[in-house]
């Protein structure tokens, strides 16, 4: 303890930690609702446009009436007319689902950027109102900030902790749960089963737009309070790294989007302090051994050295010799912006996931 | 010979790539009514902001020219079935690569100087869509995951280079110094027009050529339409495929070159990508995947693209209304493959020839499986 208070935490303190899971909830969401629908094999990669039209519609809801409900409801509005778009393309016409949802993508920015210039172009935006945060009784009085930090925040968080095991439990420990599984492995059961393919696969595409709606009008309503074109950024994208990183199950996907809402949460902290501090490279180096540690105690059959990563092991070498060597290095907020997608490319290189994707992902599904 | 069927085929397509230009442009034509504007004065700023004047057509010609290429670079990785989505990337390394030729080397002769850049943007795109291949080909990354990421990834770049290394010393606005005028295309008429236009025809038949004359392009499409098929027929599947996407990639590092070195200011800001690299995606879907269809596809998006400015200024309709032009192109063009797959199942036509998006693509899971 007093080693580590010796080092300090640097940029990891709790306020770090606070608005990693803000900047989670919306990755979260969207990421729930994705694996539920590539379980049922639709990879929906407009993902990102529907939380952008979420983050519009719940915008536009606000400014109209200050009413923090009505808004999340348009957000999920927002998300489902893209998502009943996608599923008309990709299910009904059985169009390339991931042409479609660039397409979607493309049509969402489009659109918004259409709304937001004629309704909203030339006045000056107003801030809404932002969510409420409610202190958890007892856990939030968790000294040294932590309580403060993890368990004092607004609602549709909360909500969202909780539906990651709500969704395992609907995968896993449900009929539904084993139908959508079904229909993304092998449809021919759920047909023969009595149960509609089509159906399934309408509904979870659905879900899983209601749910980035959702997380796009968390953006606007828990985070900034006001829309800009764009504003996602590719938290969509991040979100179906996510997916993937998390080998299709709710669990690993949710600590995916953490994955990512810390690396966001850090690389907007680096971008106001002006040199980059020495605790980031302990903290690479520590992932990084971790990874390599996981690598080297997975499958026996080789040599353990033959097992090592050895990209990883130099990166591990040339962090602890940077953290120890603190040079003074100072980088434009640009380069930091860069961080979470570089991360995301090398997460999908290492497929850390044992699971593989659902075996009929993207095939559309004609009935014998 | 072409029989009669392939005949109708051919006719069908033409047919159902004008009826999707039509809806998209009834699309269109309800949200410049939402805007509050009336359909027909719209169409008239269309036309006169687009083809009425030589201004205005230079200006929508030499929009075109990167739409044709980066169009061309999907009809290669389309047919190859490798639908990667790193056009906007590439294009803007490349548009890096072209810049820093074009800032350099001033003193040098036109007839080494712009050939030079032109080849330096080429090897730009072709290195970036090098990653992504890479990526998919030893680590088996989904190709379209890495592009949007390396899209992401390369934004930000341009961002901090015309803001800083490359940015002009003591201008007010993130933007390089004019390059040399020995890097820049010369003008072809007055406006906007240069001389990269030449391009376009050289690179539509040379496309169709080598997709349809050569034992490269039969591979290609064999590869694209059944990767299994083209595994047991002893083809290399995974160079193939990587191979599509270095050429595609060089396509969009040519298409960044037009933009650096034939836009209509020698400065390079942070924003000439432009879009382009979505909007010939459009544009491919448009024309049906074919060659020949690219160019009047890449008219009409350019045309869309010259007139938005004039849409604004004088109907008060935003810029946006292309981006839903283009989602709503891309996705009537998916959707319309839907009924030539009716049609084939009704009538029991074999497999055709141009695989459209119809064909059902391998899985996501079946793709890795194919192991060389």
């Amino acid at each position: 303890m007093s080693t580590l208070a010796a080092i300090g935490y640097g940029p990891f303190n709790a306020g770090w930690l606070a608005s990693t899971l803000v900047i989670t909830a919306p990755i979260l969401l969207a990421t729930l609702g994705e694996v539920v629908s590539e379980n049922a094999g639709v990879l929906n990669v407009g993902l990102e446009g529907m939380m952008l039209s979420g983050a519009f519609t719940s915008y536009y809801v606000a400014w109209k009436t200050n009413d923090p409900t009505l808004s999340l409801l348009a957000g999920a509005g927002g998300g489902l007319l893209f998502a009943l778009i996608m599923a008309l393309v990709a299910i009904e016409a059985r169009a390339d689902q991931i042409v479609s949802g660039i397409a979607i993508n493309l049509l969402a920015i489009g659109a918004t950027g259409f709304g937001y210039d004629q309704i909203f172009g030339g006045q000056n935006l107003v801030t809404v109102h932002t969510l409420g945060n409610i202190a958890i009784p007892g856990l939030s009085k968790i000294p040294g900030g932590i309580g403060n930090a993890l368990f004092n925040h607004d609602i549709v968080l909360y909500l969202a902790a909780l539906l990651v095991p709500a969704t395992w439990l609907l995968l896993y420990r449900s009929k539904w749960g084993l139908l959508i599984r079904a229909a993304g492995e092998t449809p021919e059961a759920v047909d023969t089963a009595g149960a509609s393919v089509r159906r399934i696969r309408w509904i979870a595409t659905l879900w899983a737009g209601c749910l980035s709606g959702v997380g796009g009008a968390y953006l606007v309503l828990a985070d900034v309070g006001i829309f800009g074109q764009n504003m996602t950024a590719g938290r969509g994208y991040l979100a179906l790294v996510a997916v993937i990183f998390g080998g299709w199950r709710p669990f690993g996907v949710a600590l995916g989007a953490l994955v990512f809402g810390g690396l966001e949460a850090l690389q907007l902290r680096l971008a106001a302090v002006h040199a980059l501090p020495s605790q980031v490279w302990l903290v690479v180096a520590l992932v990084v051994a971790a990874f390599v540690l996981y690598r080297v105690t997975r499958g026996a059959a080789r040599p353990a050295v033959a097992r090592l990563p050895w990209p990883a092991v130099v990166l591990v070498v040339a962090s602890a010799t940077l953290f120890f060597a603190k040079p003074y290095i100072s980088l434009t907020s640009d380069i930091y912006s860069l961080i979470p997608y570089v991360v995301a490319l090398v997460l999908l290189t290492a497929a850390l996931a044992k699971t593989r994707a659902p075996s009929k992902l993207t095939l559309p599904y004609t009935r014998g | 010979m072409a029989s009669r069927r392939q005949l109708t085929m051919k006719t069908a397509e033409t047919l159902v790539a004008v009826s999707i230009a039509i809806l998209a442009g009834v699309v269109g034509v309800a949200f410049v009514a939402i805007a509050g504007a009336s359909p027909t004065s719209a169409a008239s700023a269309i036309w006169n902001g687009s083809f009425n004047g030589s201004q205005q057509l230079s200006g929508t010609l030499a929009k075109t020219v990167p739409l044709v290429f980066v169009a061309m670079g999907w009809i290669l990785v389309f047919r190859a079935g490798r639908f990667h989505v790193g056009f906007p990337g590439q294009i803007t390394v490349g548009g890096i690569f072209a810049t820093l030729i074009g800032l350099h080397l001033s003193g040098a002769p036109m007839i080494v100087h712009l050939p030079l850049a032109i080849i330096v943007a080429i090897l730009g795109g072709l290195l970036y869509a090098g990653v992504a291949a890479w990526l998919w080909a030893r680590h088996d990354v989904n190709e379209i995951l890495s592009t949007l990421l390396l899209n992401l990834i390369a934004a930000p770049v341009l961002d901090w280079l015309v803001s800083g290394p490359l940015m002009e010393k003591g201008a007010g606005v993130p933007a390089t110094p004019p390059l040399s005028s020995s890097s820049l295309w010369p003008l072809l008429s007055g406006g906007e027009l240069h001389w990269d236009i030449a391009l376009v025809p050289i690179c539509i038949v040379a496309g169709w050529f080598f997709l349809t004359q050569t034992r490269f392009g039969a591979r290609l499409k064999l590869v694209g339409a059944n990767p299994r098929a083209a595994l047991t027929c002893g083809l290399a599947v995974r160079r193939i495929g990587v191979n599509s996407i270095l050429l595609s990639g060089a396509l969009a590092g040519l298409a960044g070159a037009s933009l650096v070195l034939a836009g209509d200011y020698p400065g390079v800001s942070n924003n000439f990508e432009g879009g382009y690299g979505f909007y010939g995606i459009a544009v491919a879907l448009l024309a049906r995947n074919s060659p020949w269809g690219v160019f009047p596809a890449a008219l009409l998006f350019a045309a869309l693209l010259q007139s938005t400015d004039v849409l604004q200024a004088q109907l008060n309709v935003s810029t946006s209304v292309v981006g839903v032009m283009q989602g709503a192109t891309m996705l009537l063009a998916l959707a319309a493959s839907t009924l030539f797959y009716a049609i084939r199942r009704r009538y029991r036509m074999p497999a055709r020839r141009l695989a459209a998006v119809t064909a059902e693509p391998p899985a996501l899971a079946a793709k890795e499986t194919v192991e060389l």
